[in-house]
């Protein structure tokens, strides 16, 4: 039960569910930000190099980097930045797709930590059958489409092992997560190593990269983004990230299917004895999970101004990984994955700009992701102070729990 | 000057965000008795006892020990005035030993700040045998029963020379031997000079073992009586402010066809290599309530899980309504025409983070009616639960969109009942649909069980508390270390007769082992 007014006998407006998740996310952010600022002011007088209008600055950057279109006689100047903001556009698309991700499969009782792996295995799909179709001579929008079915597809499948290995063995998915990501990362570099044909010899200079699929004439169109932000590397990428978010927040809290799926994450045991086949929705929560990774690898591939690295055996994709951070602070939410997407890019993009026009480097950003990736965990804490102390007393004592519930009825 | 009594709490008022759980309520107990707490779930009375053992701080009121006014701000304070608490679910550290439960928090050190061990298993040894209370002090407490268990919580309070000591629901765990033991402990702390206080819901205890009884409701104080004054019903009329009906009134059943029929059931234990369902075989027929009998642990659970498909049977036939669905999935039992309500609400019965509606449809999202395309239609299944509300009187802050972890323990149950029993399946197993429910609640779902039953369906009712077999059952079956041991009719048996077979001291059945025995038997 939520604390009631007095007067209305209604649940506070600020006390409602969702707008805590929202104003606990918004703390998170805060706080992070501010720890931000604390390490450019103390950066900055610890060093001779940088002036306290080198700090102001550092500081301005750090909230409105976005914003940043330069200086101007030697003064920063903020405005519309179409480069930024298609630029932030951009790098969320990966960020958006392994958020979704971690958060179908938390929602549904499951860790994904696998994303980094499920990310390699659909760019190695996407990579490999795009190229192939592309030199047999098929059409570009439909080597489009293949390579980010069969990447997803890939994915999908590479998901499908940890849920296998949860379902019929109980054997916890994290574990196997972690295990798979690094035999993707071995199988992928073994793949291009095996396979000379994929690797870029053509343009001088350039070792241990893919084809880009734009030499073969594939790239995502633009669908207005050239509009919207002429000069960046904004594509229609994002708008497809953003429309596959929609459909999983209409398929987690519309459809049957998701119905089974959350009812066998928050309780397997009553979900086997309403009849629902627990092994299989785990298998499936985890093939979502593969497939929606493996699409953020897939679009950020299929761009058009990307490359990849290919040896990759030592290192696994930051973005698989960041798509924790990203589901957290979304508190889950498919639509909220798109927000919080866009945020923690639009804070790699200020980290850039920190680096190009003051002595900072962009290392800044990456410790305020960093304090929000921690705070977020702290998310639920802040529901809790926001809420009162309603859960303290529940778990005080059940009884009391039921107590309150006979008063709610009296 | 010394008072009449031991402890007195006078006008104790303590509020939660919304409620009052304890409106003006007055407590006065007498050295050397055993007084009665009494009330329904959520009447207030663990909030009253958390007062006094300095667990809450209450928004007005005093408490009194021996007739001077004290301050108990924790438990420390609590245990300094001598008051104990045995807890409704023990405190007990499970990986540790019995001794070092009992005197953790309480140890005894040389100069070194070694334990005194030696001295402190003497002290445990001789209160064991002073009070009868028989714990082998060196087991693990994982390792002991559930009874031993208590015996190690009272243990606890006397090796700190408590003499004020609180039992919180202390029954609910222990077999109908094990609840005799401890009323006989409790007498033999009663002669000693301590002072109990007895927190119950159950009338026949109190009956047999209280000196007065105090009664709450809805956090109110509704009076104090001498237990030899009253009687049952008057207790349990205070208890739920309307006449409760005790009795089950039901017509003789009229059985007619077979709808369920096991032969040789055989179900697997996850404890040990052996079945924990033996070769089991029974029949329920449509208009009768057939109980299994048995104390807990004797294969109740498995049998009901090797019914319902939530194990696989080791072997045996199981027939609905002449279909064979040994080897069916849960989901086509279901289908089949089989109701369950499960012996574990939280574990199987709902999705705690659901809310009611989204709990109402947890077997039938998938018919037609609650979705069309594979898209959910909320507006259904909103009429829907509130029909189920409406009808099976199930109470919740938020109706059908409460969040179901929130709803009291009662109206969990009742909303599972109201799900299941609206499924309207020809079968319906229930597995002990009243545990941990107060009077009005317990009246409410036996009436309803009856009413099904006189509408034609075939129950199969699991139960461990000897009333409710001997009251509700039309049909007595005992279940003992995963036998069949004896059929029973229960308009001819005793509670001393079950209680034999309960206890595997006889049998009339010999399952398997002849064939015909049991239609024999059954004669």
């Amino acid at each position: 039960m939520q604390r009631l007014d007095s007067k209305t006998g209604k649940a506070k407006w600020y006390r409602k569910d969702g707008l805590t998740t929202v104003i606990s996310s918004i703390l998170s952010i805060l706080i992070g930000l501010a720890v931000g600022t604390l390490i450019i002011i103390a950066v900055g007088l610890s060093k001779d190099t940088i002036s306290t209008n080198g700090i102001i600055e550092g500081i301005k950057l750090v909230f409105l980097g976005v914003f940043s279109t330069g200086r101007d006689g030697g003064v920063l100047t903020f405005g519309f930045n179409p480069v930024n903001f298609g630029n932030m556009l951009f790098r969320a698309t990966p960020l958006i797709m392994t958020g979704l991700s971690v958060a179908v499969a938390f929602k549904t009782g499951l860790f994904n930590i696998g994303a980094a792996g499920q990310y390699l295995m659909g760019t190695m799909g996407t990579l490999s059958v795009g190229l192939t179709l592309a030199w047999k001579g098929c059409p570009a929008w439909l080597v489009w489409i293949a390579a980010l079915l069969v990447g997803m597809l890939l994915g999908g499948l590479w998901g499908a092992i940890p849920g296998l290995f949860k379902a019929y063995l109980n054997i916890n998915e994290v574990i196997t997560c972690i295990m798979t990501n690094w035999i993707a990362a071995n199988l992928v570099t073994w793949w291009f190593e095996a396979h000379d044909v994929f690797k870029n010899s053509a343009e001088g200079g350039k070792v241990g990269y893919i084809i880009p699929l734009k030499n073969v004439g594939v790239s995502t169109p633009k669908w207005g983004m050239e509009a919207l932000f002429p000069g960046s590397q904004a594509n229609g990428g994002f708008w497809v990230a953003c429309l596959i978010a929609v459909i999983m927040w209409v398929i987690m809290t519309k459809t049957t299917l998701g119905y089974e799926l959350k009812a066998c994450g928050s309780n397997r045991h009553a979900a086997k004895y309403a009849g629902i086949n627990d092994r299989k929705n785990i298998v499936l929560s985890m093939v979502i999970a593969g497939a929606l990774a493996s699409a953020g690898g897939c679009l950020y591939y299929l761009s058009g101004n990307t490359e990849f690295f290919w040896s990759t055996y030592m290192t696994l994709p930051a973005d698989g990984f960041n798509g924790i951070p990203v589901a957290l602070l979304a508190a889950n939410h498919p639509i909220g994955v798109i927000f919080a997407g866009i945020f923690m890019s639009m804070l790699n993009v200020a980290g850039l700009q920190l680096k190009y026009l003051t002595a900072y480097n962009e290392y800044i950003a990456d410790i305020i992701i960093a304090t929000i990736v921690y705070l977020s965990a702290f998310a639920m804490f802040f529901k809790l102070m926001i809420k009162g102390r309603r859960k303290a007393n529940e778990d005080g004592k059940n009884v009391n729990a039921e107590t309150v519930e006979e008063g709610g009825k009296a | 000057m010394t008072s009449e009594y031991v402890i007195e709490m006078n006008h104790i008022r303590k509020e939660f965000p919304g409620i009052v759980a304890n409106d003006d309520i007055t407590l006065q107990l007498k050295k050397g008795e055993i007084h009665a707490l009494l009330g329904e779930n959520g009447a207030g009375k663990s909030t009253l006892m958390s007062v006094l053992f300095g667990l809450y701080q209450p928004e007005a009121g005093t408490i009194k020990k021996d007739g001077v006014e004290v301050k108990i701000n924790n438990p420390n304070d609590a245990t300094a005035l001598g008051i104990g608490m045995v807890h409704q679910h023990f405190k007990l550290i499970e990986v540790f030993t019995v001794l070092d439960n009992i005197i953790l928090g309480a140890e005894t050190t040389d100069k070194l700040g070694f334990l005194k061990k030696k001295e402190a298993r003497e002290k445990v040894m001789a209160l064991s045998e002073k009070y009868g209370l028989k714990v082998n002090v060196d087991a693990k407490v994982e390792d002991i029963t559930v009874g031993m268990q208590q015996r190690v919580e009272i243990l606890k309070m006397l090796y700190r020379d408590n003499d004020i000591l609180i039992f919180d629901e202390p029954t609910a765990v222990l077999t109908p031997q094990e609840i005799d033991e401890l009323m006989e402990i409790m007498r033999g702390f009663a002669r000693e000079g301590k002072s109990i206080l007895f927190i119950t819901h159950k009338l026949n205890e109190i009956m047999a073992v209280s000196d007065r009884v105090t009664v709450l409701r809805k956090g109110k104080y509704i009076g104090t009586v001498n237990t030899k004054d009253t009687n049952k019903q008057e207790l349990s009329n205070m208890m739920v402010g309307r006449p409760v009906q005790l009795e089950i009134h039901k017509e003789p059943a009229k059985p007619t066809d077979v709808v369920l029929k096991v032969e040789g059931l055989s179900v697997p234990s996850k404890i040990h290599k052996n079945d924990a369902v033996k070769n089991v075989s029974f029949e329920v027929r449509k208009g009768e309530i057939v109980c299994i009998a048995g104390i807990d642990g004797n294969g109740q659970t498995e049998l009901v899980h090797g019914l319902t498909g939530l194990e696989k049977a080791s072997g045996g036939r199981i027939e609905l309504l002449g279909k064979d669905i040994s080897h069916a999935s849960i989901k086509k039992r279901a289908l089949a025409g089989m109701s369950h309500i499960p012996e574990d609400r939280h574990k199987h019965g709902l999705v705690l983070p659901y809310t009611l509606e989204q709990n109402m449809v947890l077997q039938r999202y998938k018919e037609d009616r609650f979705q069309h395309m594979g898209f959910i239609k909320f507006d259904e299944v909103r009429e829907y639960t509130e029909k189920l509300i409406e009808e099976y009187d199930v109470r919740s802050g938020q109706g059908p969109v409460t969040v179901a972890r929130s709803m009291s323990g009662g109206n969990q149950q009742k909303a599972i009942i109201a799900r299941e029993l609206d499924r309207d399946e020809p079968l319906i197993v229930a597995v002990q649909p009243t545990r941990g429910l107060d009077v009005g609640a317990i009246e409410h779902i036996h009436s309803q069980l009856v009413a099904e039953r006189d509408r034609g369906k075939a129950i199969l009712l699991i139960s461990l508390e000897l009333d409710e077999v001997l009251g509700l059952s039309d049909r007595i079956l005992v279940l003992y270390e995963g036998e069949i041991v004896g059929e029973l009719d229960p308009a001819k048996t005793t509670p001393e007769e079950l209680g034999l077979y309960m206890s595997g001291a006889k049998r009339n059945v010999n399952n398997g082992k002849e064939d015909g025995q049991d239609a024999e038997t059954r004669q």
